[in-house]
């Protein structure tokens, strides 16, 4: 179980300032929702944390190691011990639905592929899928082997980009419970990006409200909820 | 670390090659001008006699620009917004003019007006050129303009169709968004024609380009041709940066993997009237030039065909293989500056071969002769090696915007879910990248093959001794053979090249039937 903690963040895309002076410990084997709404950083906090970018200035750490440091990745994305859901699942399309998921098992020489994969397409009940290519799925099919192929290297953290936004509300909650199950039984720290209140409340143990990037406020749903923020109280209602 | 110096060693080794092979001699032209003696100084060139040649070049290609622009941007209109049956084949069939060499055009038009006329005086002309050209150019236009059409979102039509009539949506929000594809086309269009030295030569119309090769090759006045060279250059390269910005983004051939998600319309009652005009431009683009050209050689002059052949057939398998080792050449080179622009932010590759692209083919020859002619590099100078580079600095530009363009529909997010996995950036790029670049690189091999093939600018300045080619050989043999044996080997070239062009279409279609993911 990992923490990750992010100290005194700067972080710009050309001369737009995404994050200022960002700092927050995210709790080790708990789910947190990142909330807030669009542009206001949260996507970048989750890409900082994978190392897919640098940080312009600050420290982040995970586990007390610090993998990224004033403008230099120290730790590489894949030695982080993650996974990650983007949100527009990057499934590779010339890859089938086995493939997807063994591709890093393979490369990293792992043992027992075909029963790793046959695990995770079980847990997730898509195991007539393994030969289908991505666009013959469904968009839930497809969400599904986006978060299985994030859970195959067995990651301590798990960092989900709003992977739910385009599908139905039943589904979406078929979805965020089985994940929360998953969560529960395997123990991983999960950091879930969503600019959808109810999502957020569904979904985390805790709640970070972002603006203008920056923490409006953050704690468990009840503190959210009974928050003196103007900007959180109005964010929530809607 | 070490592997970052290392990958940056690698990086500026490989630039720094590009940069000897192409760009060097192209500066050293430049500097041998500004640091010779009394005759190349630039007022001896600026004198009445260039400067009308100039101007009157200018007025030509900004005509041939215009009306290309101007054909091809209601050709995009016509086969990109609008659903008929065909439409496919018309896109197909007009971009043909384009890949086929401008002087087989010319000679098939030199052809025809024989055969209608029976003289040939009015081709023999400015106009001649401008019509040959237009109709070479304006598939250019229609690729770029319909590139953008199809990149413009349904929504922002049907958004300007709740408020305003079509024609003033076309007029006041298509048109507009178009702008850039519209002055790309009539830029490259005007540089092309000003640069090209086959319809003119052919047609006996003086023009700078010409003028150029003359003073080069027939009366070997050096310093003037390198002056003239540089001045066409200056020309060329002011164009390139008024839309620098516009031109190093330029489509091209645009490989979707996506899908149009432009609007389209139908045609409605307006078919007949689509069909009509689209048949008329084939017709006078493509078909009636190969009708010219196999009336002209096959009507009771079999044994022209048959001598023309002969002498055609060795060259032909030459220039087949050295346009398949330079399309190879191309193709590589072209991955590596697109992927370098598209994913790294290196855009000095990439610059380099949007200078090279905009020199005319001439001007590109003289440099390159210039620079390889001497002892120490005899090895490029007296070898096809000369001519891959020639070609390279041609063409590589449009294979690299191609790739470029393939590396752009891939989402980043598919190599840092493998780069989350833990796989290393090199297989990331075999095993992710490359196999979903393989129709854009399919298509650059393609159009650089063709383009190679009928490549005769730089060919004619640069093709070592010995050596036999058959745009060469054909242009050359015009001067003296009869006029059947001229267009016998015109309609052997042209048969090679619309073959080639075939068998590479089936093969493509494979190819992207079994490799382009939706």
């Amino acid at each position: 179980m990992y923490k990750i903690t992010l100290e005194h963040i700067m972080h710009s895309y050309e001369d737009k300032e995404v994050l200022q002076d960002f700092s927050f410990s995210f709790e080790q084997g708990k789910r947190t929702c990142l909330l807030g709404p669009s542009g206001c950083g949260k996507t970048t906090v989750l890409r900082l944390v994978a190392g897919l970018e640098k940080p312009a200035k600050g420290v982040i750490k995970i586990s007390e190691t610090v993998v990224s440091e004033n403008g230099a990745i120290l730790i590489p994305p894949h030695q982080r011990k993650i996974g990650f859901v983007f949100q527009d699942l990057a499934l590779w399309p010339h890859f089938t639905v086995y493939d997807n998921i063994a591709f890093g098992l393979k490369e990293n020489k792992e043992k027992n592929v075909k029963g790793k994969v046959a695990e995770l397409l079980d847990l997730f009940g898509i195991s007539d899928k393994a030969p289908k290519y991505p666009h013959q799925l469904s968009g839930g099919q497809k969400q599904m082997v986006a978060i299985a192929r994030s859970l195959a290297m067995q990651p301590e953290i798990l960092l989900m980009d709003e992977p739910l936004a385009n599908i139905d509300a039943h589904l979406k909650e078929r979805i965020l419970q089985h994940m929360k199950d998953i969560q529960r039984q395997q123990q991983f720290t999960m950091l879930y990006v969503t600019h959808d209140q109810k999502e957020a409340m569904n979904t985390g143990d805790y709640i970070v409200v972002m603006n203008a990037g920056k923490i409006e406020a953050a704690g468990s749903k009840e503190e959210i909820s009974h928050s003196s923020s103007r900007f959180v109280r109005s964010f929530i209602k809607t | 670390m070490d592997r970052t110096i290392g990958k940056n060693i690698i990086r500026f080794v490989s630039f720094l090659l590009l940069f000897l092979l192409l760009a060097l001699p192209i500066m050293l032209l430049l500097l041998q001008w500004l640091t010779a003696g009394e005759d190349t100084v630039l007022l001896s060139i600026i004198n009445r006699e260039n400067l009308l040649l100039i101007g009157k070049s200018l007025l030509m290609s900004g005509i041939v620009a215009l009306l290309a622009t101007l054909t091809g941007t209601i050709c995009a209109f016509l086969l990109y917004k609008f659903q008929f049956p065909f439409s496919g084949f018309y896109k197909l069939t007009l971009l043909l003019p384009l890949l086929i060499s401008p002087y087989i055009f010319a000679v098939a038009w030199k052809d025809g007006f024989f055969w209608l006329l029976g003289n040939t005086a009015a081709i023999y002309s400015e106009a001649g050129v401008i019509l040959v050209h237009t109709i070479v150019f304006f598939p250019l236009a229609m690729l770029i303009t319909g590139s953008a059409l199809s990149q413009i979102h349904a929504g922002y039509e049907e958004a300007g169709l709740m408020t305003v009539s079509f024609r003033k949506m076309m007029i006041k929000i298509i048109l507009p968004l178009i702008r850039p594809a519209l002055t790309i086309s009539f830029l490259l269009s005007l540089i092309f024609s000003l640069s090209d030295f086959s319809v003119p030569a052919f047609f006996c119309v003086r023009t700078f380009t010409t003028e150029i090769f003359t003073q080069f090759s027939a009366l070997y006045n050096f310093p003037l041709a390198i002056g003239q060279s540089v001045i066409l250059l200056l020309i060329c390269l002011l164009f390139m940066l008024s839309e620098a910005r516009y031109l190093s983004d330029a489509p091209f051939f645009s490989v979707s993997v996506k899908g149009s998600v432009s609007k389209k319309y139908h045609a409605g009652n307006r078919k007949i009237m689509l069909h009509s005009f689209l048949w008329m431009l084939l017709v006078s683009s493509l078909l009636m030039p190969a009708l010219m050209l196999t009336v002209q050689s096959l009507t009771g002059r079999t044994m022209f065909f048959a001598q023309a052949w002969e002498l055609i057939r060795p060259a032909a398998f030459q220039s087949v293989k050295l346009a398949f080792a330079g399309a190879c050449i191309i193709t590589i080179i072209g991955l590596w500056t697109a992927y370098g622009k598209e994913r790294r932010n290196h855009k000095l590759p990439d610059l380099l071969l949007l200078l090279t692209f905009i020199v005319p083919s001439t001007v590109l020859g003289i440099a390159l002769i210039r620079h390889y002619n001497l002892p120490a590099v005899n090895f490029i100078y007296g070898t096809s090696l000369i001519l891959l580079i020639a070609y390279l600095g041609k063409f590589g530009f449009i294979a690299s915007r191609i790739i470029g363009n393939g590396i752009k529909q891939i989402p980043v997010s598919f190599e840092e879910a493998a780069s989350v996995a833990g796989i290393p950036s090199k297989k990331i790029f075999l095993k992710i990248s490359l196999p979903l670049l393989i129709p854009s690189l399919f298509t650059a091999f393609v159009l650089s093959f063709i383009l190679c093939l009928g490549e005769l600018g730089a060919t004619m300045m640069v093709y070592p001794p010995g050596m036999e080619l058959m745009q060469v050989k054909t242009f050359a043999i015009s001067a003296n053979a009869p006029q059947a044996l001229t267009s016998s080997m015109t309609l052997i070239n042209l048969g090679v090249t619309v073959f080639l062009i075939l068998l590479l279409f089936v093969f493509g279609k494979w190819i992207f039937k079994k490799f382009q993911y939706v």
